[in-house]
């Protein structure tokens, strides 16, 4: 707990510039590439228990919000004239309603700051032309004050539901941990860790459902994948995926020596039928039985199933439910978490740089943490924090620390952007 | 009408799920007229699968885990001995369903979580005794037991059903027909709002299959010779809530159902199918320890599912649906031919559909 508040703490020292913010983690580890805001943005924020405080945006976002907000509003004065004129032909009519809906939580709390706006303006004037009666001046200054807090808490969300949002974010996900380097030794660890998402997901009431696994002669894990449902779990766990080191003395290690190996985790949104559609022609599903006449011949507790997507070459295999019709159910599941991620990294691909400069951008091979057992430490290389709790880490309590300065700087790598696409 | 209970098997106590009113006869407004009360049945007492019952037996979690290590090499011993005779399981399937049986036998994945961890020092209420446990799994490995017969109970689909020596244990090809009917219905409302009809229906596999897709809009008669079968069908049915959608009958393939003629909207089975002669060189699971009735089809195996096929013409309604499960693809092209030419004309649309191992597997029409 005290460790928490020091990582936040930390965070909250107040600067100027959101590259220090990020620099100030415990460790002495340089600053990552992907945190490079520019220094005009002025903003403080507090996740810790110490408090909430209102976040200050700086004039040039400001100025900047006003802009997209003035053609939120262009747009849909645009549309609703569309929508009530008779002669609109029924494909524009649905295409005009589809984009007002999806702007309608932007527009309804544009007009909400627009009144607060005009409130403002008018208790201004107030006090102008009041400016002898101290009561009356007093007494809007009071309520000048509330509606400009008001003012700002309406620009604050209004930036958030500009940020560019990631769909997927609410989604149940798939993890997969592989062992990587380091032999027995990364498969024992493959399992730590599979093992402490495990912890997490329960600490956080998701429901974690074992896919498959493949165990390794020490009963450490070469494979294993869950499939993990609840709340918003993908955005929180998406920033997992990369390479997970560890450093610590093997429990097969006579000679007591310091082995480095390493795990690789993936983390992929569960898809469901609209998103993935899979056509029974495209789909090429068999059972890997060893020949024999099968139905009623054999008695058999294997009901193995492997599903081919022929135009992707996707192969998934399950084996571990008691039933064929179960198997073929997750091997769907994971098919379609599979290809959807496949098309993510296609479309994202196609995007300019600015995606790359972010966390979590998908590649796999990036080394995300280091986990050093002798000195009971754990750095995340994103965000240069280092934890030195890594028994309350490797038992899912306090992934926290890491997943919200995650968060965070994926906020601030998106309010670069939105700044600097101007 | 009379039940006689015949209590077959020594059982612990549990309550009594079936209600007499289930093997009643419901269809009075299908048929006309019924011509004499349906003979006596004789009631089984099915024994209860592992899974549900009470997890009253202690045993010090150092026991179980004791009994779990012998276990475990049992399984290991066997290498693939099994598999070289007889293609039985091999040493790392026999591990798994060790696994299978520590879940059915437990109460939560905690215990059998605390199994694989060092803390063995508490007791722990477990839902068969640990001698029982010894005996199961000696009898799993020495006489190849059904596995399913040692736990009770089958997973198939997205069921559990209940099993017990004298019932055949359904199989994963037949899952395939509760599909084949789904894709028949989902754009027909005549036969969505059916009678279906499952013939050898055994632990009522197919019929609550198929009941469940018809989400009460349809009806299901599941037949079968065996008043032990028809008992845990009963159970089966009763677990999933389906009294009022699938009825049991007794008797020999359309016997129980001449009241029915013309007004079927399907018929599904799996008839026994294997050659007379083929039944002794089985592997051990299934030829020692599975009923014989529900799985010898006469000399080439074809013998029930002719019967089927030359009483499917006048039980079908115009435009009803069967599927039939076989040992191939021989006895396919047997069907298929036969439902072409010597059936009088009565079929359309007949195919042939492959299983997920690519052998085919299931004869599938239309009456015209």
């Amino acid at each position: 707990m005290r460790r928490h508040l020091w990582c936040n703490l930390k965070r909250l020292q107040c600067v100027p510039t959101i590259t220090n913010v990020l620099t100030q983690g415990i460790s002495v580890a340089p600053p990552s590439a992907a945190a490079t805001p520019t220094s005009s943005l002025l903003i403080i924020r507090s996740y810790s228990s110490i408090g909430e405080l209102q976040p200050q945006l700086s004039p040039e976002i400001i100025r900047i919000m006003e802009q997209r907000l003035t053609a939120i509003e262009y747009r849909t004065a645009f549309l609703q004239n569309l929508v009530n004129q008779p002669e609109a032909s029924p494909a524009e009519y649905a295409r005009a309603n589809k984009e007002l809906r999806k702007l309608k939580s932007s527009a309804d709390l544009i007009s909400e700051l627009r009144s607060k706006q005009k409130e403002i303006n008018g208790l201004k004037s107030l006090r102008v032309d009041c400016s002898e009666d101290k009561d009356m001046v007093s007494m809007a200054t009071e309520e000048l004050g509330e509606a400009m807090v008001e003012e700002k808490r309406l620009q604050n969300l209004l930036l958030k539901s500009l940020l560019p949002k990631d769909d997927a974010d609410e989604r149940d996900c798939i993890l997969e941990v592989r062992a990587g380097t380091g032999g027995e030794e990364a498969s024992l660890f493959a399992m730590d860790i599979f093992k402490m998402y495990e912890k997490y997901s329960q600490k956080k009431g998701w429901k974690f459902e074992v896919v498959d696994l493949t165990e390794s002669d020490l009963r450490g894990y070469k494979e294993a994948s869950a499939a993990i449902s609840g709340a918003d779990v993908y955005g929180k766990l998406k920033f997992e995926k990369g390479i997970h080191r560890v450093q610590r003395i093997p429990v097969t290690e006579k000679a007591g020596r310091i082995h480095t190996s390493a795990v690789s985790v993936a983390i992929l949104p569960q898809a469901d039928e609209v998103d993935v559609q899979l056509r029974n022609e495209d789909l090429k599903i068999d059972t890997y039985r060893s020949g024999g006449a099968g139905g009623q011949h054999a008695n058999t507790t294997n009901s193995a199933v492997r599903i081919t997507h022929i135009p992707s070459g996707m192969v998934v295999a399950i084996q571990d439910e008691r039933s064929q019709h179960m198997n073929k159910a997750k091997a769907l599941k994971v098919l379609r978490a599979k290809l959807y991620e496949m098309e993510r990294s296609r479309i994202h691909s196609k995007r300019s740089k600015l995606r790359s400069e972010q966390i979590g951008s998908g590649d796999r091979s990036e080394r995300v943490r280091t986990y050093n057992f002798p000195q009971g430490r754990i750095t995340d290389h994103r965000v240069g924090i280092t934890c030195h709790a890594i028994d309350d880490v490797m038992q899912g309590e306090s992934l926290d620390v890491f997943l919200d300065a995650l968060l965070l700087q994926q906020e601030m790598d998106a309010i670069a952007c939105f700044s600097s696409s101007q | 009408m009379k039940l006689s209970l015949i209590s077959a098997f020594g059982m612990s106590n549990f309550t009594m799920f079936i209600k007499p009113p289930l093997f009643r006869n419901l269809h009075q407004s299908v048929c006309s007229s019924v011509k004499s009360p349906p003979p006596p049945l004789a009631y089984i007492k099915p024994r209860m699968p592992l899974f549900l019952r009470p997890s009253t037996h202690m045993v010090a979690m150092l026991d179980l885990c004791k009994w779990y290590e012998w276990a475990k090499s049992l399984a290991s011993s066997v290498g693939t001995t099994f598999e070289d005779v007889d293609n039985g399981p091999d040493s790392s399937l026999l591990r798994r369903e060790l696994k299978w049986l520590v879940d059915d036998v437990t109460e939560d994945r905690a215990v059998s979580l605390l199994m694989h961890s060092e803390k063995c020092d508490r007791n722990v209420g477990i839902r068969v005794s640990l001698d029982e446990l010894y005996k199961l799994w000696k009898e799993r490995i020495e006489e190849r037991r059904p596995f399913q017969y040692i736990v009770g109970c089958e997973h198939w689909r997205d069921l559990v059903l209940c099993v017990q020596e004298g019932v055949l244990i359904p199989r994963p090809e037949t899952e395939q027909i509760v599909d084949l009917v789904a894709d028949v219905v989902s754009d027909n409302e005549g036969l969505r709002e059916g009678l279906w009809v499952d013939l050898g229906t055994g632990s009522g596999a197919i019929a609550i299959g198929v009941g469940m897709m018809l989400e009460s809009l349809g009806r299901a008669i599941a037949t079968d010779l065996s008043p032990l079968a028809l008992s845990v069908a009963a159970f089966n049915v009763q677990r999933y809530g389906l009294q009022d959608v699938v009825e049991l009958r007794q008797g020999s393939w359309f016997e129980p159902l001449k009241d029915l003629e013309g007004k079927v909207a399907g018929i599904v089975s799996n008839p026994p199918y294997i050659p007379s002669d083929n039944i002794s060189g089985l592997q051990a699971e299934v030829g020692r320890h599975e009923p014989r009735i529900a799985l010898d089809g006469g000399v080439n195996g074809m013998d029930d599912l002719l019967r089927l096929c030359k009483g499917a013409g006048s039980m079908l309604k115009s435009g009803g649906f069967f599927a039939f499960e076989t040992n191939g693809e021989q006895q396919c092209k047997h069907l298929v031919e036969y439902m072409e030419t010597d059936a009088g004309d009565c079929f359309c649309n007949v195919n042939i559909v492959p299983d997920f191992a690519g052998i085919q597997r299931f004869v599938t029409g239309f009456r015209k």
